[in-house]
């Protein structure tokens, strides 16, 4: 019967974003009835290496939630070509258009809405696909009512969406919460943007929203005005269920700044507005030539994928515990422990897409054998690829690539450079103050060079039509003697020791030291 | 006596008057267009009255422009809304309710004309919503416009070109304002003036398919069969197969019967509770010589329904044309008589459809498709 379209990505916008989401999640899937409905949410622009805003609080949501939820998930890389027309990180238009293309076309209605609402039939028992499946064609607006912070955060079990729904109903009347603020037409109400339900025919007719509209507000605005237009009026269903909505003010939103706030233009967007349609846009909007993924919460979760990839290249425990060491005298010492690493390694590549590519510098033949099943484990179909350059490692592994390490980097959407000693067996014990050999010394050499390269050319040599730095990971590269070489060109966080890995772009550094180390590596001196 | 008072007692006079007016007798419907102005007035009162706060006055205002004029939708869900407010829910849902039916009934404007002119129904409260808007707001284009659409489609053109107009000082030259102010001349019947209007759109824009009709009803008006139908195939041409609603509304002006039995199928089968589809598919097959199916027929106790049951022969013309109540019914049953006689008596298909060319609207389906049958059969 309905898509809910939402939008935002896995960062901190306003306050107590986690709990008013998953509140919201809950309670838009607590009044689906129909089997095609469905909550489309666009997770735009979230780093690369974090999960999705719904994966990371997925233990927080209904299993009805799970299951209706689509999540398409647009890349920083997809958003990239943007990224200087705005000085927002998260795309309402865009985000809602690229949901719409991909909206379940069965469904007669479009919901647009935001993850901090709830939506309470005042019929209970009533789902909100009985009520718009009973409505005549139009364009449908609620008023907003406003629920005080105080009264969600403290009272609302998150994963309890039917007690919610009737905590609202007693608080309406109890508190006096239910004030409906009437606007101008074509807005009708204010904060008209919570609930805007419209015929998915008429959104496709209409072009979606303005993807010119990249500074914030009044896509909600602009949308009525162009509908109200396209169907003559604006209809309410305010007799048929009210809104609420999670206030959240204590801290302002990144797209908050009060009289200073940034915003898309009144009189164009709204009050010039003289057609519903978009020509400019017809063909482009919602992004139909982009490959959009989406990821599931009730299937084949990150979680599935690690755990498959990992089972599929290490082998259990058979000791309570192994032990290693980051005392200053075992600095030279590069043993570690791969079935301890891989899982940390692995970590840092599950969240990007399953078509990425991965350019494997390393020393130790196992690290590539292991990390090899882990990656087509967790589903991953991007090919590695293994420079010539790295002597002593496989050649024959499926989804494994060899070639001249200059043909290869522009290829690689993503770099792993591992720091080892090639003639550590399974079974040694890890620093304990082992020397590398002549053999081991000769190849860390090699590798040295080729990351010194790699992250000094990483601008010149992406993959066509990429914008965006690759990342760089580290595996064994924290308080040993590759720790400053890593650190000088890629720009890594402070990890545990206990993680052997590091992980980050390369650095930009404008010093003089910054300049020669880009001049050596690019050079390889 | 305070100001709300006196405001409450001049609404409960005027109402008294008004009802006087109307007359002990007086039918639904009889001097509409009288009619739906006093219901417009007993509107715009209601509501100053309502948000004064004496709802009970208001409501009967409300009950009065709605008895006036039955399918005032929004005075009928003013008066849910008020009824809600005062706490009586099941009165107000029941409102609410009687809204929605009267819109669910009012069947939208032909899916291949321009959409402002797809609108259907009272847009009273359209007008005076964008009439407070234009209180505050007076140099932007909106407002002119959506009050304009919403006198356009209530059946007021010259208000609406006037609204048009005033757009056309604020934003000289936007197209999309020209492109709606020829359809209130074509409303108008000023075809040459909607002709020259529209012909600086379609120039400036040529893909522009909702222009293209514009100019096909302009050139319909003034009889220029050919030009029109060159418009009418280039907007075809133009909009993809998922219109096929609107696809085969072109078809069927063109009296393309092939195309459009085609394009219709699908149409029906996303919108089998229209018995207008229904019904022009039964006008294709009559057309192509093809025998009507079952799957067409329908009860034949409402408009268009009839239609289908004279083309079944289970409605005679004169029970149709009983329940021709307007222009636009007369110029269908015209259609549909036409249809069902040129096969045995082809003089009288041309007179009915001469007659439609005659006295109905060029933007019409039957009107162009009644040309389109006159030339065909050389009249």
């Amino acid at each position: 019967m309905f898509s809910v379209i939402l939008y935002g990505r896995n960062d901190s916008h306003g306050y107590n974003l986690h709990k008013r989401a998953a509140i919201s999640f809950n309670a838009l899937a607590e009044v689906m009835s129909d089997p095609d409905d469905e909550i489309l949410f666009v997770d735009y622009n979230t780093p690369e290496d974090h999960p999705t805003f719904p994966e990371a609080i997925h233990d927080t949501l209904t299993d009805k939630a799970k299951k209706v939820m689509r999540v398409l998930r647009v890349r920083p890389e997809q958003h990239a070509h943007l990224k200087s027309k705005t000085h927002l990180v998260a795309l309402e238009c865009q985000s809602r258009n690229i949901a719409l293309r991909r909206s379940n076309p069965n469904n007669r209605w479009i919901l647009y809405t935001n993850t901090d609402m709830l939506l309470v039939p005042r019929v209970e028992g009533e789902s909100l696909s009985d009520i718009l499946g009973a409505v005549p064609d139009g364009f449908y607006q609620i008023p907003r009512f406003e629920l005080p912070e105080m009264l969600w955060e403290a009272a609302f079990d998150r994963r309890d969406p039917a007690d919610n729904l009737r905590k609202l109903r007693d608080w309406s009347v109890r508190f006096h919460l239910n004030q409906v603020v009437h606007n101008f037409m074509p807005m009708k109400y204010d904060a008209l943007g919570d609930f805007q339900a419209a015929l998915r025919d008429d959104m496709f007719a209409i072009h979606g929203f303005d993807e010119e509209m990249v500074l914030g507000w009044h896509c909600d605005s602009n949308l009525a005005a162009r509908l109200a237009l396209y169907r003559g009026r604006v209809d309410t269903l305010i007799d048929k269920l009210f809104g609420y909505h999670c206030d959240h003010t204590r801290v302002a939103a990144a797209n908050n700044k009060g009289r200073q706030t940034k915003m898309n233009d009144q009189d164009r967007y709204i009050w010039d507005v003289s057609t519903p349609y978009l020509p400019a846009q017809a063909d482009s909007w919602g992004w139909p030539d982009v490959t959009i993924e989406e990821v599931r919460l009730d299937r084949e979760t990150s979680y599935q994928r690690f755990t498959a990839g990992l089972d599929a290249a290490i082998a259990p425990a058979t000791v309570p515990y192994t032990t290693t060491s980051l005392e200053w005298q075992l600095y030279d010492d590069l043993t570690y422990d791969l079935p301890h690493t891989l899982p940390f390694v692995c970590d840092q590549v599950l969240t990007f897409p399953r078509s990425t590519s991965v350019l494997i510098g390393a020393t130790r033949a196992d690290f590539v054998t292991s990390f090899a099943k882990a990656w087509k484990g967790m589903g991953f179909t991007g090919t590695l690829l293994v420079p010539d350059e790295c002597e002593g490692l496989p050649s024959d592994l499926p989804g494994v690539k060899r070639g001249p390490f200059k043909e290869l980097i522009n290829q690689a959407h993503l770099f792993i450079f591992e720091f080892g000693i090639a003639t550590q067996r399974p079974d040694e014990p890890v620093r304990c103050g082992r020397l590398a050999s002549p053999v081991d010394e000769k190849r860390l050499k090699m590798l040295a060079k080729l990351f010194r390269q790699a992250t000094a050319t990483e601008h010149e040599t992406r993959p066509t039509g990429r914008r965006l730095p690759r990342r760089f990971i580290g595996v064994n590269v924290i308080y040993n003697k590759y720790w400053p070489l890593f650190t000088d060109h890629v720009g890594a966080n402070i990890n545990p020791f206990c993680s052997q890995v590091l992980a980050g772009i390369p650095r930009e550094d404008p010093s003089l030291r910054g300049k020669v180390l880009r001049f050596r590596g690019r050079h390889a001196v | 006596m305070t100001d709300v008072g006196i405001l409450s007692k001049l609404s409960e006079s005027l109402r008294v008057k008004w009802r006087e007016r109307s007359g002990p007798n007086r039918k639904a419907g009889d001097g509409k267009p009288k009619a739906d102005t006093e219901a417009d007035k007993l509107f715009l009162r209601a509501r100053v009255i309502a948000r004064s706060g004496d709802i009970d006055m208001a409501l009967r205002l409300y009950a009065d422009a709605a008895a006036l004029s039955p399918q005032f939708d929004a005075a009928v869900e003013a008066q849910g809304e008020l009824l809600d407010l005062a706490g009586r829910r099941e009165a107000a849902m029941a409102k609410y309710a009687e809204a929605r039916r009267i819109r669910a009934a009012m069947r939208q404007g032909a899916p291949d004309r321009p959409f402002a002119v797809r609108h259907r129904g009272n847009f009273r409260a359209e007008v005076s919503s964008y009439d407070t808007v234009l209180g505050s707001l007076k140099k932007n284009a909106l407002p002119y416009i959506a009050r304009g659409n919403a006198y356009l489609a209530g059946g007021k053109p010259a208000q609406a070109l006037l609204d048009y107009e005033h757009a056309l000082k604020l934003k000289p030259g936007l197209l999309d304002v020209q492109a709606i102010k020829a359809e209130a001349l074509l409303a108008m019947g000023k075809y040459d003036e909607a002709l020259t209007t529209i012909d600086a759109v379609v120039t400036a824009r040529p893909s522009d398919s909702e222009a293209l009709s514009t100019r096909s009803v302009a050139l319909m008006g003034l009889g220029r069969l050919d030009d029109a139908n060159a418009d009418l195939n280039r907007q075809l041409a133009l909009l993809p197969t998922s219109q096929a609603t609107a696809r085969a509304c072109i078809a069927l002006r063109l009296a393309a019967y092939e195309l459009a039995h085609a394009e219709l199928d699908s149409v029906i089968a996303k919108h089998p509770e229209d018995a207008y589809w229904r019904l022009y598919q039964a006008t294709a097959r009559l057309r192509l010589g093809q025998p009507l199916t079952a799957a067409q027929a329908a009860t034949p106790d409402s408009w268009p329904a009839l239609l289908l049951s004279f083309l079944f022969g289970r409605a005679s013309e004169e029970e149709v044309l009983a329940q021709a109540d307007s222009d636009g019914r007369r110029a269908e049953a015209w259609f549909q008589f036409g249809a069902h006689q040129v096969a045995h008596d082809p003089e009288s298909a041309k007179r009915r459809w001469r007659q439609i060319v005659d006295y109905a609207a060029p933007s019409m389906i039957e009107h162009a498709a009644a040309r389109n049958e006159l030339k065909r059969i050389g009249a």
